[in-house]
């Protein structure tokens, strides 16, 4: 299998302050890897490295063969290729749904406002929100926005999708209606970088997990082993923890 | 006091009101034109560009505005002559409307770098994201976004420019202010005139204050 974002050795520093510290890791084409962690252990800031929202210092970030970090790169083209969905949804509040769906394919991939349309309203149909087109954001639930975010992100024909927390800033009761989606693009063979506390999520759906601590890659390995018999005890705390509820 | 002329007089002072009027709309659009600009400048992680625009907007707050209008009634002439070689005559209100542009400017600059920060992070990120360039996430999320939310200031400060395009008294352009003035003279009835001025301006400007206010309230539910 070969590696469709690939992290080597990346550090990232605030000012005096380490933030990621030799981070290593890939994710396959079409592999679901869960990122996991305490707040504050830089999962977040790990994952925004991976479309340089956030810029790092040392290493490399490889996303389908382009280096991330390298100056020459044309970021904008290389982020247009990978579909990121964020805690607050940040769908544009000026927007009906459907610009929110159409405005990057029309403006950055240059598709002709017909097929933006097609595809857009596709896609929502798909996370089950048409009847919703003509409204602007503010008139939904947190769930459905996300769900539009997603939708949003899945227009542009990603090669990869980052989640950034998705579930976190949601109601209880709307938690599952994004999960199920993000369920169902994973059945689907999407490659998914997803940093979530969900662990159900993790357990069912993901093909791997990455525990982060203190800016650092604790564990990496495959669900099983890291639910079954997770090696360094930070996990086993933090496991122990989550689960408990 | 005898209002009685003023009547007849009105077709001229509505002359005086239509050059008032032009000279408020075309330095309000190109202000805020020129103040966006600066704006983005300011924000700019580039030292030299935020510097720059910093040191523009420091200067023309600085300066009154009545210093400004003639300076420009003598450099704007001068410049032209300078940059084409030629004589190039320009009126009281081109030189006064760039004297305007570049003075409200500053302050326009000031409005839309807040209404900027307003908008959050968050939708930068998530323009970019999509794959857009600064360029584009400024024009089609931040702006339209920080625009709806600092309508209301930069209609308070045109009402502020409103009254003070009467400055360009100083270098003889008749606005209405001006006609108003010279008529009244004419006549002999300098006080008349002025009292009607004085009631227009302010009818206009407390009206305009009074929908800018209901529009704020608007904007905030």
């Amino acid at each position: 299998m070969s590696a469709m974002i690939s992290i080597q050795n990346v550090n990232k520093w605030y000012g005096d302050f380490q933030v990621l510290t030799d981070c290593s890791t890939q994710v396959a084409k079409g592999e679901v890897v869960v990122v996991c962690g305490p707040s504050g252990s830089g999962k977040s800031t790990l994952i925004k490295c991976v479309n340089a929202l956030e810029p790092f210092q040392k290493g490399e970030i490889i996303v389908d063969g382009i280096s991330v970090g390298a100056p020459k790169t044309n970021l904008p083209k290389l982020r247009a290729r990978v579909g990121m969905v964020f805690q607050h949804f940040e769908l544009f509040p000026h927007l009906t749904i459907t610009d929110n769906l159409t405005i990057a394919q029309t403006k950055v991939l240059g598709r002709s406002k017909e097929e933006a349309m097609e595809k857009g309203l596709m896609y929502l149909d798909r996370v089950g929100l048409k009847a919703h087109a003509h409204k602007h954001p503010g008139q939904l639930s947190g769930g459905q926005q996300q769900r539009v975010a997603i939708a949003r992100a899945l227009a542009m024909d990603p090669v990869a999708m980052l989640f950034d927390e998705p579930t976190s800033a949601l109601d209880p009761e709307m938690i599952n209606e994004v999960l199920d989606v993000m369920t169902e693009l994973a059945q689907e063979g999407m490659t998914m970088m997803c940093v979530t506390h969900e662990m159900g999520f993790a357990r069912r759906v993901a093909h791997r997990v990455i525990f982060m601590d203190k800016g650092h890659i604790v564990e990496d390995c495959d669900k099983e082993s890291f639910f079954g018999s997770p090696r360094s005890e930070r996990a086993q705390q933090f496991l122990s923890k989550i689960l408990q509820h | 006091m005898d209002f009685s002329q003023i009547v007849p007089a009105l077709p001229a002072l509505m002359e005086g009101m239509v050059v008032t009027l032009k000279l408020l709309v075309m330095a309000v659009l190109g202000g805020v034109v020129l103040g966006t600009f600066i704006a983005l400048g300011r924000l700019s992680s580039n030292a030299f560009l935020s510097g720059l625009a910093k040191a523009y907007v420091n200067y023309f707050r600085s300066i009154p505005l009545l210093l400004v209008i003639i300076w420009f009634y003598l450099a704007v002439p001068m410049l032209l002559n300078w940059i084409t070689g030629d004589f190039v005559p320009v009126g009281a209100f081109a030189s006064c409307l760039v004297a305007f542009m570049m003075f409200e400017a500053a302050y326009y600059a000031e409005i839309v770098r807040a209404g900027i920060q307003a908008i959050s992070r968050g939708q930068v990120n998530a323009a970019y994201a999509l794959g857009m360039t600064y360029g584009q996430a400024m024009r089609l999320v931040i702006l339209p976004q920080a625009f709806r939310k600092m309508l209301p200031l930069l209609l308070q400060q045109s009402i502020i420019l409103f009254q003070d395009t009467s400055l360009v008294y100083a270098v003889g352009l008749m606005d209405f202010l001006n006609s108003a003035r010279s008529r009244g003279d004419i006549l002999g009835q300098p006080h008349e005139f002025l009292i009607f001025a004085g009631a227009v301006y302010f009818v206009i400007s407390y009206c305009a204050s009074y929908i800018v206010k209901r529009l704020q309230k608007r904007l905030v539910v």
